[in-house]
């Protein structure tokens, strides 16, 4: 079946302004959206860019806006969208645009690296593993799931007004790795986010849970957060004596 | 800071990227929104009508003359929506940032978008007697 995809295009080297052009062609059902453009690509229109690599949904690299929506372009099936009508992709929204679907993602990586985000102990390691029991690693299980894709924190509209805010993604991972019963440097973290650039920025508008592609409640992570700071605090107090 | 022409160009870029998709939870946060510089608004009509007290019993009663007509009677059945909104949906808000509401925001929304409407009308029925009693018949 033939279907028409509106696909944004923009090319600042040529100094062109940023448009849609309308591509036709025949589809399957069960083509990804990463299939149809390859097609285009591959087919009629070779200075089409976007990112992808694995192809599979593990890297994260095709994440795009699909039909208004931050969607990953190989994990959605042409009949995962409505039936008629246009499909629409656009560049995930809030990040500057390089080139057609490409987006600068350096500022949604600088975000994630404030956050330090890599396992911290200073105890010498145990001969064999660090042991965590079932429930401590249940504890951060969905955080682990991220595939730094940007979907999230390009849906939040939060993040589209105030680019200061840290963003669903690097909140996530700080979560990850403060709610790890073996890292160490929890409370140097909640120091970094007790800011207005960290949690309490989040308007629970919940773009980033209905966005993520691997159904991560990031929202829940967040409000988590906000109450692990305040729990840092009492502690704190209540260790100073006051 | 970035430069003025790049801006532009960023702005032009949202401006063009299509509309993100609506859900329950964004359509709660703009509604709260709105009902919140309402209520702002509200508040500076609010103390505009008890300043009046200062110029005595005559100045204030001209003013709730004003007040309690059927347009303002309209108004008020306007407010008190828009109150009960904003007060349940905060509630909504205070169980999401405790972290048991944010698995059931959506049936939190419905529920008490729901109180709010049967509270909305329980209240409509005082405020038109109010105006029955004005313009009998």
């Amino acid at each position: 079946m033939e279907r028409c995809f509106k696909i944004f295009r923009f090319d600042p080297e040529n100094g062109s302004v940023p448009l849609y052009r309308e591509y036709r062609i025949d589809v399957q059902p069960d083509w990804r959206i990463l299939d149809c453009i390859h097609e285009i690509k591959w087919k009629l229109d070779g200075t089409l860019s976007f990112r992808r690599s694995c192809a599979h949904g593990v890297c994260g690299s095709d994440a795009m806006m699909i039909n208004g929506k931050n969607r990953l372009a190989c994990r959605t099936l042409v009949r995962d969208l409505k039936k008629r009508g246009v499909i629409r992709i656009d560049p995930l929204k809030g990040f500057p645009v390089i080139k057609d679907l490409i987006v600068d993602s350096d500022a949604f990586f600088e975000r994630n690296e404030a956050v330090k985000p890599w396992f911290v102990n200073n105890d010498r390691p145990p001969e064999k593993e660090r042991l965590q029991s079932p429930e401590e690693r249940d504890r951060i299980d969905e955080p682990t799931k991220c595939i730094l894709c940007g979907s999230c924190t390009s849906a939040c509209p939060t993040y589209w007004y105030d680019k200061a805010y840290l963003g669903p993604a690097a909140l996530l991972k700080a979560h990850r790795f403060i709610f790890d019963s073996r890292d160490q440097a929890g409370e140097e973290r909640l120091e970094i986010l007790n800011d207005l650039t960290g949690p309490y920025k989040c308007h629970t508008i919940f773009n980033c849970v209905e966005t993520c592609p691997k159904e991560i409640n990031v929202t829940g992570a967040i409000a988590e957060l906000k109450m692990e700071i305040l729990r840092s605090r009492l502690r704190k107090k209540s260790k100073s004596g006051r | 800071m970035i430069s003025a022409g790049r801006f532009f160009e960023e702005r032009l870029q949202q401006m063009s990227a299509q509309r993100y998709q609506w859900h329950v939870g964004s359509f709660a946060w703009v509604l709260h929104r709105i009902t919140g510089l309402l209520l702002s608004l509200y508040l500076v009509i609010h103390i505009w009508v008890v300043r009046t007290i200062g110029q005595g019993p005559e100045g204030f009663d001209r003013v709730m003359a004003t007040v309690q007509t059927p347009l303002f009677l309209f108004f008020e059945v306007g407010l008190l929506g828009t109150v009960l909104y904003h007060a349940l949906n905060g509630v909504r808000l205070l169980l999401i940032d405790t972290g048991w509401g944010v698995r059931h925001q959506k049936g939190l929304f419905f529920v008490l978008a729901g109180l709010a409407v049967v509270v909305l009308l329980i209240g409509v029925v005082p405020i038109l007697n109010l105006l029955g009693r004005q313009f009998p018949g």
